[in-house]
């Protein structure tokens, strides 16, 4: 018999790394996002921005169900990665967060060195067998988080020495190491100078070619600069999503412009 | 006038400085206060400390010299009749001090002239029965030269007494009067308090120290006079404890070699079993316990810190002590010949310890930030990863900490030792033998007739001094790997 529903998903899948199906969070009685239905691509890098409260964050952390963390947090609605719904009870979140990686707004490394700090995730894995082996994908992974020129030398230092630019960066190391295929970032830039920022913004770019990213900030310049999609949040509803460009220049609804042109704040 | 009206005068005057200060400065600026420089209360508080700070230092000095110098005197006077020894002297002094305290008694007034007492046999043994109907008893008989002192003595104590509160006064007013002359609109009042404070901050942190200072000399002193009555060698290295009782004769052995075993072996068991369950709730507690549960099973743990350790003690002697026997004693397996053993103490003291294992650890693992889980979570680690890998090595120093707090109240606990360990001084390694700790010994040498010019007496200070020497040598390992780890990961 013909399934429709099925199908669908199945097209989901193929066209859409992360889709979310009608979402609603809550925090206890606190109702933060509604009703959100979206589509993610692949290999893009996509913003979302909003007036600060308005449920950036929530609806990130829905992605790799770090809201189960949170006690209040109740989490209804479908989001699936590639098609499959990762909020399914036979799916298991540790596993799911090996495979969507997070980077957040204060680098956060671990009191461990610099070595340690990208093994954390491959050892727990298990995905290097041997030393030597550990050695290569953590030295790949500082490769693609743009740090490994300026750690080769001191990977036994703590990664709690390192300047808040190379921290970041070292954080953003640590997420690829595990070979996530999504990569999560909450405003990874906020707690950074401009030279630092640059930097990242520029690993952003990189990035794009192996992973799809998302990346909540609060710098409208910052979404235009290194995002090709933007989702536009407000009182927890998604009120736009498009091409980064038509949000920027010709947003549809009058509180995109409002926001973008700087009168919600 | 007893010292709570100097008290009370003092601070009367300062409260009469206080107004003085403040009406003087207003008075300065023409009842402008934006003219002033700072706000009129400063003035009044400047004026106060000038009068308080000063003359209760005086008095505090005076009260602590005062007896000394007196003593001295009147222990001179009687030195001069009877040339006895240091020691005599100083028990004579302590019949002196209880005659006199008698006389005020009796007299009521001390009008010692007017008095029924005169220097005959009769009237001396009259006036001794009499102390005694008043609770005062003397202890040798009331000599004619006893009396002469305790008379000295109180007329020097009234004499200083009379010219402490008169000094006193005298200095306190000068300064109410210095602190009013100084209250004008451009004096700077505030910065003047500001200093004040600071002084007396610095007084109260400089108690603490001298305090310990003075406890640290006590010891050592007595130390060092134990150990020109007992060979150093053999205390530090002796392996056998046999203290003979004074009148018994014979030589006594006071190796500490067996107590020191006894603290190790009991604190090890202790720390065995308060450190894995202290700090296994604790992680329970902070990291996998609902907040309901933690609300009610915190504060419940915590009432373990607050039971008594005699209440411990009697715990171990009891209930541990009967329950181990039938387990192991002689009806089973025979390790065990009575209930008092090192075991016991051990566990009931880890008992004791789990609170202050587990309500540091429990503070320091929450403190660790909430930053560092969601990254460790973030990267598919499970609680229990994150919690081995990341919050423990970031809590470490602090742990250490809790658990060599945790240590040092094991070395020092006594109660649960002298009820649950016994009191035999053994070198052993089985933990069922009865065993005893050097804190259970400096109580047992300490208690009962002491002389305190004997070794068997005067070796409690040798012990004290080295469990203190062991407690500070911890302190400071904890404070070594502390600083070591900081400087490792921050
Ligand atoms: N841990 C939490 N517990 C309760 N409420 C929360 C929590 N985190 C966020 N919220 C609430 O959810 C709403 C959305 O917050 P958030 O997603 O952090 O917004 P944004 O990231 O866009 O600034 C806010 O109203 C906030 O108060
Ligand atoms: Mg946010």
């Amino acid at each position: 018999m013909y399934d429709a529903s099925h199908s669908d998903s199945d097209v989901v899948s193929r066209e859409y790394k992360i889709s979310a199906r009608g979402v609603d969070v809550f925090y206890g009685d606190n109702h933060a996002i509604k009703e959100v239905t979206a589509d993610f691509d692949d290999k893009t890098v996509t913003a979302f921005i909003g007036p600060s409260g308005c449920g950036k964050s929530t609806f990130l952390r829905c992605i790799n169900r770090m809201n189960d963390t949170i006690a209040s947090a109740r989490v209804m609605g479908e989001i699936l990665v590639d098609g499959e719904d990762i909020y399914d009870p036979q799916v298991d979140p540790v596993q799911l967060r090996a495979r969507v990686g997070m980077v957040f707004q204060k680098p956060n490394p671990f009191p461990k060195s610099i070595f340690d700090n990208v093994a954390y995730g491959p050892k727990i894995h298990g995905m290097a067998r041997g030393k030597a082996e550990l050695q290569d994908v953590v030295e790949s992974a500082l490769r693609r988080g743009a740090i490994w020129d300026e750690v080769k030398d001191r990977l036994d230092e703590p990664g709690t020495g390192l300047s808040g630019g190379q921290q970041q960066r070292l954080c953003i190391a640590r997420a690829v190491a595990t070979e996530p295929e999504i990569l999560l970032m909450d405003e990874p830039c906020s707690a950074l100078d401009p030279i630092a920022t640059a930097q990242i913004e520029e690993l952003i770019d990189e990035l794009r070619q192996n992973y799809s990213v998302v990346i909540v900030t609060h710098s409208m310049q910052q979404a235009a600069r290194v995002s090709q999609k933007t989702a536009f949040f407000h009182l927890g509803n998604l009120v736009e999503y498009d091409d980064t460009g038509q949000i920027f220049t010709n947003p549809k609804d009058p509180r995109t412009e409002s926001y973008i042109t700087g009168r919600i704040g | 006038m007893p010292i709570s009206w100097l008290l009370l005068t003092l601070f009367g005057l300062a409260a009469l400085g206080f107004w003085l200060g403040q009406t003087r400065a207003l008075k300065s600026a023409n009842g402008d206060r934006k003219a002033l420089h700072s706000l009129p209360s400063y003035y009044g508080g400047t004026v106060v400390i000038w009068t308080i700070l000063p003359s209760l230092t005086l008095l505090i000095a005076w009260l602590f010299i005062q007896s000394p110098v007196i003593e001295g005197f009147v222990v001179r006077s009687l030195q001069s009749e009877t040339a006895d020894g240091d020691h005599a002297s100083s028990l004579m002094m302590a019949d002196v001090r209880r005659m006199a305290a008698g006389l005020e008694i009796i007299s009521g007034a001390k009008d010692l002239e007017q008095n029924i007492i005169n220097y005959s046999d009769e009237g001396l043994k009259n006036f001794q029965d009499q102390l005694s109907a008043n609770g005062i008893a003397l202890g040798s008989d009331l000599t004619p030269e006893i009396l002469t002192a305790a008379q000295t003595y109180l007329k020097l104590s009234d004499t200083s007494s009379f010219w402490m509160n008169l000094v006193v006064c005298v200095v306190s007013i000068l300064g109410l009067a210095f602190g009013v002359f100084r209250s004008n609109k451009d004096f700077r009042a505030r910065n003047v308090v500001e200093r004040g404070i600071m002084m007396t901050l610095i007084c109260a942190a400089s108690i603490a120290i001298l305090t310990t200072a003075g406890i640290l000399l006590s010891l050592i002193f007595n130390t060092i006079e134990f150990f020109q009555l007992y060979r150093p060698i053999d205390f530090f290295f002796g392996f056998e404890w046999a203290p003979s009782f004074s009148g018994r004769g014979g030589n006594s052995l006071l190796g500490v070699i067996p107590l020191l075993w006894g603290t190790f072996y009991v604190s090890l068991i202790a720390l065995l079993v308060a450190v894995p369950i202290g700090l296994f709730s604790a992680i329970y507690l902070s990291e996998y316990a609902s907040k309901r549960v933690r609300a009610f099973a915190k504060p419940l743990l915590e009432v373990l810190a607050g039971i008594p350790t005699i209440v411990y003690g009697l715990f171990a002697l009891l209930t541990v002590g009967p329950m181990l026997m039938r387990a192991f004693g002689d009806e089973t397996i025979g390790l065990m010949s009575g209930g008092n053993a090192v075991i016991t103490a051990g566990l009931v003291m880890g008992i004791m310890l789990i609170p202050f294992v587990s309500s540091l650890s429990d503070d320091i693992i929450n403190a660790v930030p909430q930053a560092l889980r969601e990254g460790s979570y973030g990267l598919g680690a499970t609680q229990s990863e994150t919690i081995r890998q990341v919050i423990l090595p970031a809590a470490l120093p602090g742990i250490v900490g809790a658990i060599l707090l945790a240590a040092s109240r094991a070395i020092g606990e006594t109660m649960i030792v002298v009820l649950g360990a016994g009191a035999a001084a053994r070198l052993s390694l089985n933990p069922f033998d009865a065993m005893t700790t050097v804190t259970a010994k400096i109580v047992s040498q300490l208690t009962g007739d002491s002389d305190f010019s004997s070794p068997e007496v005067l070796v409690a200070f040798a012990l004290g001094t080295t469990l203190f020497l062991l407690t500070l040598a911890l302190n400071v390992l904890a404070l070594y790997i502390v600083r070591r780890y900081r400087e490792h990961y921050e």
